[in-house]
């Protein structure tokens, strides 16, 4: 178990953050995405009322 | 219950995630491909913290710039990319079945019964960094460790005994591969090019270098630039045993 852990530890430890990094990033992005479309959505709805 | 689905959830994506780096970090470490890796790497985190900060401009320019470089990265490594997929499905899971010893054991009886035939020998033994380029440049073998293969490989007059055998994890990868000579100005002009490119090869990597002299019969083993000569039986097993770990290989 103790090998697992500190065979390759640094390449290990570069993984994880580049791994966090990028589910952080991506996981704002479809954020960003839905709300853009909620608000399309609605202004399209707000239009057709109009 | 359902409160941490989205925290489960979220471990599991970043576990993918993290093997996914893991796997083409440790596939790219030793080869060329890592400086390249190396510069994605960097230009993706300069565009997530410009974008981050807001630096629309610059961001719009390492946007183009990451773009153009996957593109650079897939075309210039395709081979190493194709290889790395085809490892995937030819995994050797048989690897733990041979114990370190025994594989110690059949390059010690090796190299000594070269060297009671006088019979030059050059044995890499690939460590952390990967020999792939030094591989490629010779004949791929892919057999278990065996010292009268070992022996066979060496036999003069024979299509495979030019150049030198790297040994990777618990195979033989490759015979007759082409290391780089050392460019030491204070190596003894009495060395031959095998010493020489064992010497070469153990200064631009971590792998160790066994040599047989020809001439002498001696047995020599370059590690990290530096020569240990007239080795027997005792202290080579001492020497491989404290440096070669091929269940420990993180690669392959």
């Amino acid at each position: 178990m103790n090998n697992w852990i500190t065979n390759n530890f640094w390449i290990k430890i570069l993984s994880l953050v580049l791994a966090i990094v990028t589910w952080f990033y991506v996981n704002e992005e479809l954020i960003k995405e839905k709300n853009m479309t909620k608000q399309l959505y609605k202004s399209s709805i707000v239009n057709q009322i109009r | 219950m359902n409160n941490y689905i989205p925290l489960i959830k979220m471990i599991i994506e970043i576990g993918m995630l993290w093997f996914f780096y893991y796997v083409i970090l440790l596939f790219a470490r030793g080869t060329r491909g890592v400086y390249v890796l190396r510069g994605v790497i960097l230009i993706a985190l300069v565009f997530i913290v410009t974008k981050q900060l807001g630096f629309e401009r610059i961001n719009w320019i390492f946007t183009k710039i990451f773009a153009l470089s996957i593109l650079a990265f897939l075309i210039i490594f395709q081979q190493e990319i194709r290889r790395g997929l085809a490892n995937i499905g030819q995994r050797r899971w048989s690897r733990f079945l041979l114990k370190e010893s025994e594989i110690i054991n059949e390059i010690t009886t090796a190299c000594l019964l070269l060297s009671k035939k006088k019979i030059g020998a050059l044995i890499a033994i690939e460590r952390e960094t990967r020999l792939e380029n030094y591989i490629e440049s010779g004949i791929d073998i892919d057999a278990k460790v065996n010292s009268e293969l070992l022996v066979t490989i060496f036999m003069p007059n024979t299509p495979l005994h030019d150049g030198g055998i790297i040994i990777a994890g618990e195979r033989i990868a490759a015979s007759g591969c082409l290391f780089p000579l050392t460019q030491n100005p204070k190596i003894s002009t009495m060395l031959g090019t095998r010493h020489r490119a064992a010497l070469g090869l153990s200064e631009e990597t971590d792998a160790i270098a066994v040599i047989v002299s020809e001439e002498t019969g001696g047995i020599s083993v370059a590690i990290g630039g530096r020569l240990t000569h007239d080795l027997d039986r005792e202290s080579l097993e001492r020497v491989l045993c404290n440096l070669y770990r091929p269940d420990k290989k993180g690669g392959k």
